[in-house]
């Protein structure tokens, strides 16, 4: 992507903005904000300057603008570990998803909300035994008059117990081919027989939950897509759900961190070929993130090249914890003041096993690029 | 005594797979040391502590303060993230105004932050106001058995790190022999016995490490093992997680217990870069470098 006067100038009222939140005390250089940093003023006043659902037509309240508008927009808040949480799935994938499946009604329902930074979506795909195995899939949806009746149990739900909606894969049809007879759906969270329990994560914080529909009744009006395409829609989710530049950013603001540390006293020489070669690496896989935006915008297939960056970048969301520990010894400390080098550090590693499982395992990802690659010979 | 350190290296591998809570490994080495009661104990290395006589001998030979009427002292200072530093007796090894000395210390004398790891095991700083030190207390310590002491917290902390990268391993390929995707066991993917593979030869590495600086106490022996033990922790929690999947990354799954330890324990008693300059300093020193791996 080149720079154009417009990226420049947006790129510019982001970071006065974020200087303004920094101020008021919601940005605070965390790492992997966009998992646990979960603040709906700060998405309203996002929305407010037009930076959520930029992609979206203007009529439905959007920015009408192109994904490479989006990614200047990301990669600054990511980079300033900003707490962009609430949003983020219903900006990242439902806003284009419903955009691309909805009906009138529901883009009528949904867009301009999304837009408004009003409306917040949990991903409602894994359960206990569909994990990488998506389409194994075992919650139901059954026909009853009017709309579905949805029974069966989600895993690693993702704020489903502070969330809106939940986007719900289920099956609808039994086929020999398991990728057909899946639908998706939009539950509303606060619907009677819906039922979340934590799952606290390692560092003791609770985003994940068991996610129970115990047969929650879905009016017609909310079946996203056509019946049995869900297999279909759900890849075409996942294209967005792993090109993104939170698959390499999650712990830049960790890097921020020691690089406030290093200023502080006279660095190693050492010290400063480390910082170097991480900042080079991080600078590649941007670029190579950079040309998915651009192929999305150009409507080219970029799923090959998507899993790439996301292996590539998501590896070095974890080496770049350990090699700034490494650099800036210090013991990680979940007691340390919060935002300091040492609490930044503890949560970026107690976080770390997550970033080449969400959006898709790493291997399976592997296998995508290994299957492009059969392909293109 | 190799014999019984090795005896207690296979010991301290036992409690970090076993992931046992309690100053085992600081007990086992405070045993080594001395003949003390078969109590609790943990270990303090200090050296931001401040030392003097409590009573100064006033006829002393050389500067004042070098010489007292008797070992009895009195002490300042700070003994950072001492384990289980709240409730054990902590051994305190220092340099005293006369030498090395080792002394038992009372925590409820002190001033006690508490603190934990990232395992949640205690990791308490003590701070130390004018401590008095009866004359009885004060154990006179060689030079050698200072340095000696700092080598076997390293070792004792590089054989937990092999213990729960043991237990890694055991998790993971119970974990990927049982859990079924794609309706067969995820052990049966070529991806993932590569990965499998990795780890249990990195557990290996830090084993032998280990069993070798066991055998032959030497501070090149210890400065391998604990750099190696800590460097390999990165690569061996990160695929026990990674086999694991999501359950792995909650309080639903056992692999935490390791690894979060792993995390702990690599930075305890010297971390990888510590060691690794030292070693390296090590070998500049020497006029032959395999001559000093290979004795
Ligand atoms: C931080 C985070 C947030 C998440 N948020 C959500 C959410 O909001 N909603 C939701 O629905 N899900 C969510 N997930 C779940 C996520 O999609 C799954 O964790 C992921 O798809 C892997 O499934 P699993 O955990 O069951 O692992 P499994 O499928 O059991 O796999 C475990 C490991 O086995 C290996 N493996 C599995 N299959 C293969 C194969 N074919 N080839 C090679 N190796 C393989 C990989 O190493 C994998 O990591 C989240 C996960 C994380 C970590």
């Amino acid at each position: 992507m080149t720079a154009t006067t417009d990226t420049l100038q947006l790129r510019r009222e982001v970071r006065d903005f974020l200087a303004e939140e920094r101020a008021r005390g919601t940005v605070l250089g965390r790492p992997d904000s966009w998992l646990t940093g979960w603040d709906p003023q700060f998405s309203r006043r996002l929305a407010g300057r037009g930076w959520v659902g930029m992609a979206l037509p203007p009529e439905y309240g959007g920015g009408g603008l192109g994904f490479a508008a989006r990614v200047v927009v990301i990669e600054e808040l990511l980079a300033a570990g900003a707490p962009v949480s609430a949003h983020w799935v219903a900006d990242r994938q439902i806003g284009p998803s419903v955009l691309a499946h909805g009906t009138e009604e529901q883009k009528q329902r949904f867009l301009p909300a999304i837009a408004a930074g009003r409306c917040y979506f949990s991903i409602g795909m894994s359960e206990q035994e569909a994990g990488s195995d998506l389409a194994n899939v075992r919650t139901r949806a059954e026909r009853v008059p009017g709309g579905w009746r949805l029974t069966g149990t989600k895993k690693w739900t993702g704020g489903a117990h502070v969330n809106d909606y939940a986007i719900v894969l289920a099956r609808t049809s039994e086929h020999e081919d398991r990728h057909q007879g899946l639908s998706q759906f939009i539950v509303d969270l606060r619907a009677p027989g819906v039922r979340t329990e934590p799952i606290r994560l390692i560092s003791g914080e609770h985003t994940f939950n068991w996610f129970h529909l115990d047969g929650v009744e879905v009016p017609d009006g909310m079946l996203l897509g056509q019946e049995g395409d869900g297999w279909k829609q759900v890849t075409g989710e996942l294209a967005f759900e792993r090109s993104g530049p939170e698959r390499y950013l999650s712990t830049f603001p960790l890097l921020v961190s020691l690089t406030r540390e290093l200023r502080r006293g006279a660095a190693t020489p050492d010290q400063q070929a480390r910082l170097g070669a991480l900042l080079a690496r991080v600078f590649a896989v941007r670029q190579l993130s950079l040309g998915v935006a651009d192929a999305l915008d150009a409507g080219r297939p970029a799923d090959v090249r998507a899993a790439l960056v996301k292996d590539l970048g998501t590896r070095l969301e974890g080496d770049i914890v350990h090699e700034v520990r490494r650099i800036l010894p210090v013991t990680a400390d979940t007691g340390a003041t919060p935002g300091s080098y040492p609490h930044h550090l503890a949560y970026a590693l107690l976080h770390s096993p997550g970033y080449t499982l969400r959006g898709g395992a790493n291997e399976i990802l592997r296998g995508i690029i290994t299957r492009g690659l059969e392909q293109q010979s | 005594m190799t014999t019984a350190l090795a005896t207690h290296v296979t010991a301290l591998r036992a409690a970090g797979r076993l992931a046992e809570p309690g100053p085992f490994a600081e007990t086992v080495l405070g045993h080594l040391a001395l003949a003390l009661p078969r109590a609790p104990l943990t270990v303090a290395l200090a050296d931001g502590l401040t030392l003097a006589y409590a009573r100064p001998a006033v006829t002393g030979v050389g500067p004042a303060g070098t010489s007292g009427e008797d070992a009895a002292l009195r002490v300042s200072g700070a003994l950072p993230r001492v384990p289980y530093g709240a409730t054990a007796t902590v051994l305190v090894l220092a340099e005293g105004p006369g030498g090395p000395v080792l002394f038992p210390l009372d925590p409820a004398r002190t001033t006690v932050v508490p603190g934990t790891n990232l395992a949640g095991e205690p990791r308490d700083t003590l701070h130390l106001h004018d401590y008095a030190v009866a004359a009885d207390d004060v154990h006179p310590l060689s030079p050698a058995e200072l340095a000696e002491a700092g080598l076997r917290a390293a070792l004792a902390r590089a054989a937990l790190i092999a213990g729960a990268a043991e237990r890694c391993v055991e998790l993971t390929v119970r974990h990927t022999a049982t859990r079924t995707q794609f309706g067969r066991p995820l052990s049966r993917f070529q991806a993932v016995k590569q990965e499998e593979a990795r780890l249990i030869e990195e557990s290996a590495l830090v084993g032998a490490a280990v069993d070798a600086a066991a055998r032959e106490l030497s501070l090149v022996s210890v400065a391998a093992a604990k750099a190696q033990a800590s460097a390999s922790v990165a690569e061996i929690a990160r695929i026990a997680h990674q086999l694991h999947g999501a359950i792995g990354f909650t309080e639903l799954g056992d692999v935490r217990l390791a690894t979060t330890r792993l995390w702990s324990w690599r930075d305890e008693d010297g971390d990888e870069s510590s060691w690794a300059a030292r070693l390296g300093r090590e070998a500049l020193a020497a006029d032959d470098v395999w001559a000093l791996l290979a004795v």
